[in-house]
């Protein structure tokens, strides 16, 4: 008995448990069982509503009310996250109900609108609420398979590698340029000054450098007028050598820098949304009673 | 001495620390700078030319530098070609990332430092992750954020608490939950037309301030027009006092409902409201009734409570009422007409069950048995009166009551009763008949007092009551006498009684709606189509009302309740013109006594005010 004790407690330890399959998918289960009761709540009673399903009938409200407590408690994950403790409401924990929870909410909100959608602040919380969903959705499907990519892209590399790399390059094109006239000198300071890593969001996430200033550098070496001197000749053999591997070096970090675009893109939308819905929400309920 | 360069370099630690000082002495008179090797000062850096600029003293601590062709220096922070410097004054040079500081040195000669700005450009790994100045996360969540709260929230807020009168722009509107129905389409961007407190659900007063039946019927539909509206607003009327209606009326059926009012009525939402059951900002909950007329002509009607709900129990919440229960067609109550228990100008009502036989006093003497004798006298005379003057066959119920709207225009003598029961007592010049007034029976007897009577010429076989000319000749006080006796004008119809020589007659007033309470449809065409053309097995009139078995006018010939069962509440297996026994066919609930109009009737078109004006005569 022991024994086979010991070796559960083993296996446990060795077996990584992510946030999706956190006490075997205990808020998935917890989520799943709310969305069923909801939807039979509503099938069985929206048919008998007096007035047409809406957010204003008994239904609309509790659906709302649910609705309400279920985004702002989700919203909180943003301070959760800042806390750090362990155990039975361990951040593991918050971040799977968060997950699960948060998709419930389709189901609850969708409800809640009784299908009836305009041109109005109502709908408009609602559409932000979806995007915040997207958009978390977008991030459950980067934490779960992005990671590895990551991993599988960078080898034994680490980034600081990556950047010594590339700073250890630099140097060698600058120490190798030396004995190069001004236009030889030029097109190492292309890609020595120039070369811009990452770039913007678009860039980062498309992976697209085609005007990548060490790609030009290399472009121009090759069309630079035959050197005048040996030293010179074996200075610019070296210099190409040398801004090869930095493009090779510079593809790889961009590789991680594309997949790290992804992986933390979405909470570019998913954190200003969630502000935005927050205000919309604010909105909604005070108009609702304003004009009640 | 001299005059040489006393050489200072400076180089910068890459990992900090004290900086490496190396010295070295460049012999005069001039000195080459550059990134070669072989000149006399290298500046390792690519953006400086193998032979940059040339140093030349040109007198005791005094050098000029000149950049080679098409390059700059840059002295005391200008680019120029050449500049011509005075160590003492210690200028500045820079070339790229490199400084030279002069100063004077040991005799003639000046000491250069030559110093390089370290590049502190390193990389670190956070550039891995996304990171924005403008839009950040952080910026752009409270950007959209605030800007979400300002324009959806705050300015309507405002607007709608102390900017009320502002026509112009609405920024309420977003509020709306979706759109009008087309009546009421007109109020969309005046939200305070209904919504007239904030916070305090809508109310009454303003569904009623175009809608209130009765005395402020004008005044509503003037608010109504001038609020924009271009439908005439149907008027209303509750069909019970307000109070009455909200202790008579039961919770909803359901527990989610009954929570749902309990709570509502506890939060100052009543459910008792027009816009309870009336419901706008809504889409429609099933598909029109009547496509020409589609609901979302005019709000969603929602039904809370039906009929039955509140008057299958009403004694026990309503416990003063004369209503009887009715839980059903089956237990509806028997007929109880409103019967004139006194004629007379103003007369006196009182409802009697049909069940108890019941007697009006009319003060009329009238037997439809005999009227309608298909073989008798009056069947006689009216063949005899012709088709010219309306007649040609025996009597029947359309000889005298005739079809008006859903019932009979009401029995006016002269026409109805004139052609047999002739008003005739004397003759104009001309010839003419002279007819005695109807209706007042002192304008009768001042017409008799003040004539003459001429004899007439040969006597023919006389209409029932027409006065006999002879008699009046008698003298002039029995003239009157004589019409108000048996046999005279007056005599047949009227109860009449003589105190003296004073004419006493009861006063005569013909009930005109016996179930003032409910409708009855005479037109429709299984109730016979008032005649007209009646379906085939549609009732006849004799169907429901016994008149040809009736001797007095006294006899009341409203059907009872098992009338109508024989069609309502039946179903179709019994009898092809089986109906439902639906309370609102015969009851409106805010038009009491009229039947409840289909949903979207009237059509919202026929309502527009253009039409109402265009129907107006000589508009």
């Amino acid at each position: 008995m022991t024994q086979a004790g010991g070796h559960t407690e083993r296996v446990r330890q060795r077996t990584h448990e992510g946030f999706l399959r956190h006490k075997g998918f205990l808020w998935a289960q917890v989520a799943t069982g709310l969305c069923v009761v909801v939807i039979g709540v509503y099938w069985l009673t929206a048919i008998r509503l007096h007035e047409p399903p809406s957010g204003g009938s008994w239904l609309g409200y509790l659906l709302g009310t649910m609705g309400a407590g279920l985004i702002v408690w989700l919203a909180c994950l943003g301070v959760r996250k800042r806390v750090i403790t362990a155990g039975h409401y361990s951040l593991k924990a918050w971040v799977s109900a968060h997950v699960y929870l948060g998709l419930s909410l389709i189901v609850i909100a969708t409800l809640h609108t009784g299908f009836q959608f305009g041109w109005n602040i109502h709908t408009l919380a609602y559409a932000l609420m979806m995007l915040v969903i997207a958009s978390g959705a977008v991030g459950i499907w980067a934490y779960a398979t992005l990671p590895e990519r990551l991993h599988g892209n960078r080898g034994e590399t680490t980034r600081r590698q990556m950047l010594d790399m590339i700073e250890s390059q630099d140097r060698q094109l600058h120490e190798l340029a030396q004995p190069l006239d001004r236009d030889g000198a030029a097109v190492v300071r292309l890609s020595i000054e120039d070369t811009d890593l990452g770039g913007g969001f678009w860039k980062r996430l498309t992976g697209s450098y085609d005007d990548c200033a060490n790609r030009r550098a290399l472009a121009r070496l090759r069309n630079l007028p035959s050197p005048t001197s040996a030293k010179q000749a074996e200075a610019l053999t070296k210099i190409e050598q040398v801004m090869q591997q930095k493009a090779e070096t510079l593809a790889l970090a961009r590789r991680q820098m594309q997949i790290t675009a992804v992986l933390e893109g979405w909470l570019f939308v998913h954190i200003p949304a969630t502000f935005a819905l927050l205000a919309a929400l604010t909105a909604h309920i005070v108009s609702v009673f304003t004009y009640w | 001495m001299a005059q040489d360069f006393q050489l200072k370099l400076i180089t910068e630690r890459a990992g900090g620390g004290d900086p490496i000082v190396r010295e070295r002495r460049v012999e005069g008179p001039q000195a080459s700078i550059g990134r070669g090797a072989d000149n006399d000062i290298v500046l390792a850096d690519l953006s400086v030319d193998p032979i940059h600029a040339r140093l030349r003293f040109t007198g005791p601590g005094r050098v000029s530098i000149e950049a080679a062709t098409g390059l700059t220096v840059e002295v005391n922070g200008k680019a120029v070609p050449r500049a011509d410097l005075s160590a003492a004054s210690r200028p500045v040079v820079r070339i790229a990332s490199y400084t030279l500081a002069f100063e004077p040195g040991e005799g003639e000669g000046v000491v250069i430092t030559v110093t390089r700005e370290a590049d502190e450009r390193h990389l670190t790994p956070s550039v891995f992750s996304l990171q924005s100045r403008v839009f950040g996360r952080r910026n752009m969540a409270w950007a959209f954020g605030s800007g979400i709260f300002l324009v959806c929230l705050l300015v309507p807020l405002l607007a709608v608490l102390w900017f009320n009168e502002n026509k112009l722009i609405h920024p309420d509107e977003q509020w709306s939950s979706g759109p009008l129905s087309t009546a009421h389409a007109f109020l969309e961007s005046d939200c305070k037309s209904c919504h007239a407190n904030a916070f305090v659900a809508v109310r009454d007063d303003a569904c009623l301030s175009c809608h209130q039946a009765g005395e402020s019927g004008p005044k509503a539909l003037a608010r109504a027009k001038e609020a924009g509206s271009p439908f005439q607003p149907l008027l209303v009327v509750d069909h019970a006092p307000r109070e009455r209606l909200s202790k008579g009326t039961p919770l909803p059926d359901g527990i989610g409902a009954k929570i749902s009012t309990v709570i509502q009525r506890a939060v100052g939402h009543p459910t008792d409201r027009c816009a309870s059951c009336h419901i706008e900002h809504t889409k429609p909950t099933a598909k029109p009734v009547d496509a020409a007329a589609p609901l979302t002509d005019k709000p969603t009607l929602v039904v809370v409570n039906d009929c039955q709900s509140c008057h299958a129990r009403l004694k026990m919440r309503l416990s003063d009422t004369e209503l009887v229960d009715t839980p059903d067609w089956n237990r509806h109550p028997a007929f109880k007409p409103l019967i004139m228990t006194a004629a007379g100008p103003k007369p006196q009502f009182q409802r009697v069950a049909l069940t108890s036989g019941p007697q009006e006093r009319n003060g009329l003497t009238f037997p439809h048995r005999m009227h309608m004798d298909p073989r008798g006298g009056v069947a006689r005379q009216a063949i005899e009166l012709g088709k010219a003057a309306g007649y040609g066959s025996p009597l029947d119920c359309g000889s005298c009551h005739e079809a008006k709207g859903v019932g009979f225009r009401p029995i006016e003598m002269e026409k109805d009763c004139g052609t047999c029961h002739s008003l005739a007592y004397a003759r104009n010049a001309d010839g003419s008949l002279k007819l005695l007034p109807h209706g007042e029976l002192q304008k009768v007897v001042d017409t008799l007092a003040g004539r003459t009577l001429a004899a007439p010429g040969g006597a023919g076989r006389e209409r029932p009551g027409t006065i006999r000319p002879t008699m009046f000749a008698a003298s002039g006080a029995s003239a009157y006498r004589a019409t108000f006796s048996p046999g005279g004008t007056c005599y047949d119809c009227h109860s009449i009684n003589w105190e003296g020589d004073v004419v006493k007659m009861a006063p005569v007033k013909l009930t005109q709606r016996y179930m003032p309470r409910g409708a009855f449809d005479h037109s429709i065409a299984e109730h016979g189509a008032l005649g007209k053309t009646g379906k085939a097995g549609a009732f006849k009139c004799a169907d429901c009302h016994k008149a040809q078995t009736s001797d007095r006018a006294s006899d009341v010939l409203v059907p009872d309740l098992a009338k109508c069962s024989t069609c309502h509440g039946q179903p179709t297996s019994k009898i092809a013109a089986a109906d439902d026994a639906d309370c609102t066919t015969c009851h409106a609930f805010h038009q009491p006594g009229e039947a409840t109009p289909k949903p979207g009737h009237p059509p919202l078109n026929t309502l527009r005010w253009t039409q109402m004006m265009s129907r107006r005569p000589g508009a």
